[in-house]
């Protein structure tokens, strides 16, 4: 418990450090609770998603950082290895390839990444992977950007 | 999987799968969560159709995982009490003659083992025993000296890496806190007893594990060149070092092969035997046990005399423990005298200083 405060407060430091460094990560503690955080990310260029900007929420185990923290989008999101429902994520790091060398910023590189490049072979969301294990290219894209329409930017007038 | 009373339990609930698979899978989720004091989407146990699984999440199924890992590694301390090697044969007693055999020949070098969690960390827990362990007992203040200069590299090879220093820089605090520990006369002095308590103790444990495992992964990353042919045999030709290091090395838990012990070694500069306990047999009937000294590189200039080492650690497909040379009586009395001397020495110098 002393040690996951101990190294979350160490990150908080180097978040409000680093703010300029990058602009596409926007790391915020819990007023009340360090073990709490929220992430806006923008979604990258060159993707369905781009122009959206997606909420993440994190939950910190006692034991952090020997284990992952719990991460979830709270931003609908149409992506292969989403929960549509729960926003739950399939990414490895957040799993058993978890390592203390992570940090609650790289976790949100990782998240950016892994929007880039789905792998529609371990789809949580089955009709996003299906679309992109079928070919359907275009069927994909036009389901994740009208999410992302919907979902994940600003309301227009 | 029949012997202990909590196993039949589950087991139990296993059979009850097939009348009422999701009360079932509802039940034992709720226990897993419940331990872990986590809520679980529903706490009524709805019918086998109103099941709602869409609360049915892929963390639920982690923990549940990381549960039954958990209450495995329980059944063994992360590092055990030393046991002569008669008990290692009583283990194999109504099993195969070739063990029987070999662990016969140990007990002409080694007189006992000691027994660490079989958790996937169980090399670096070992090594990690068995190197304070050496030091607490020779009081070699020379080693330590060298070793330290040897973890301030491994510190800057990190940082040249890239890797925040918050990252690591806990977990080497943990070793060095330890390592100057075991140097008696100071005053965060502790005793073989004591040693052996940090060492079992979870947390303290795994952080030292993590140290070791930050300290390999940046050695194969500074000499990546070096270790990327054996990471592709390894990996089928599939994996990067980068990759490797990430998802074999870095992670608690993953288990210890020839590249990291090598990465090791040659890191902190402490040679590592390891002594094969498996059924191989020679052709000619013979049987050898065979052993692998790691000769850490930087140890053993060329046409040198490496050192002999002093880490060795018993390996059966699939786990390490520590082993224990027999020590000829006169070098051991000889380490005993010292010892004291040494002790007494210390003593002497207090007395003086307060007079």
């Amino acid at each position: 418990m002393q040690a996951s405060r101990a190294r979350l407060f160490k990150e908080y430091k180097e978040v409000q450090r680093e703010k300029a460094a990058d602009p596409d990560i926007q790391l915020i503690c819990d007023d009340s609770n360090i073990f709490k955080w929220t992430a806006l990310i923008k979604g990258p260029s060159e993707t369905p998603y781009e122009g959206g900007v997606f909420q993440l929420a994190f939950a910190i185990p006692e034991q952090y950082p020997l284990l992952p923290p719990q991460v979830r989008f709270l931003t609908k999101i149409f992506h292969p290895n989403v929960h549509f429902k729960t926003g739950e994520i399939c990414l490895d790091i957040l799993k058993n390839a978890w390592s203390p060398a992570w940090t609650l910023q790289s976790v949100c590189r990782a998240i950016i990444a892994l929007m880039a490049h789905p792998e529609p072979d371990s789809p949580l969301n089955c009709d996003s992977g299906n679309l992109l294990r079928s070919g359907d290219l275009r069927g994909y894209r036009s389901m994740a950007r009208m999410y992302t329409k919907l979902a994940a930017m600003p309301k227009k007038g | 999987m029949h012997n202990s009373p909590a196993e039949d339990g589950v087991e139990e609930e296993c059979c009850s799968l097939n009348s009422n698979p999701s009360a079932a899978v509802d039940s034992v989720l709720g226990q897993s969560a419940l331990r872990l004091g986590l809520g679980v989407g529903s706490s009524q146990t709805p019918g086998p159709d109103e099941y709602d699984w869409s609360s049915f999440r892929d963390d639920d199924i982690l923990h549940q995982q990381s549960n039954i890992l958990e209450e495995e590694a329980e059944k063994m301390l992360c590092v055990g009490e030393k046991e002569p090697l008669s008990a290692l044969a009583a283990e194999y007693q109504s099993g195969s003659p070739i063990l029987l055999e070999k662990i016969k020949m140990l007990s002409e070098h080694y007189s006992g083992i000691r027994r660490t969690r079989g958790d996937g960390n169980c090399f670096f827990r070992s090594f990690m025993f068995s190197y304070l362990e050496h030091i607490l007992e020779t009081q070699d203040k020379a080693e330590v000296y060298r070793i330290k200069s040897d973890i301030e590299e491994c510190k800057k090879t990190l940082q040249n890496l890239g890797y925040a220093d918050f990252t690591f820089e806990d977990y080497f605090d943990t070793f060095i806190e330890l390592l100057d520990g075991v140097i008696q006369g100071g005053e965060g002095s502790i005793s073989a007893k004591e040693l052996l308590q940090k060492c079992q103790d979870r947390s303290y444990s795994d952080s030292m594990v993590m140290f070791f495992r930050f300290v390999t992964s940046g050695e194969i990353r500074r000499r990546a060149e070096f270790f990327e042919p054996f990471i592709l045999g390894f990996t089928n030709g599939i994996g990067t070092v980068d990759q490797f290091c990430k998802t074999s090395v870095e992670p608690m838990g993953e288990e210890s092969d020839h590249i990291h012990i090598t990465a090791l070694s040659d890191t902190l500069g402490v040679a590592v035997r390891i002594v094969y306990l498996d059924r191989s047999s020679c052709d000619g009937g013979v049987l050898n046990v065979n052993h692998h000294d790691f000769v850490a590189s930087q140890d053993a200039p060329e046409g040198g005399n490496p050192s002999r080492p002093f880490v060795t650690l018993l390996y059966r497909p699939g786990h390490y423990d520590i082993l224990y040379g027999k020590l000829p009586p006169s070098l051991s009395l000889s380490l005993s005298l010292y010892i004291y001397i040494y002790i007494s020495s210390e003593s002497l110098m207090a007395l003086w200083r307060r007079g």
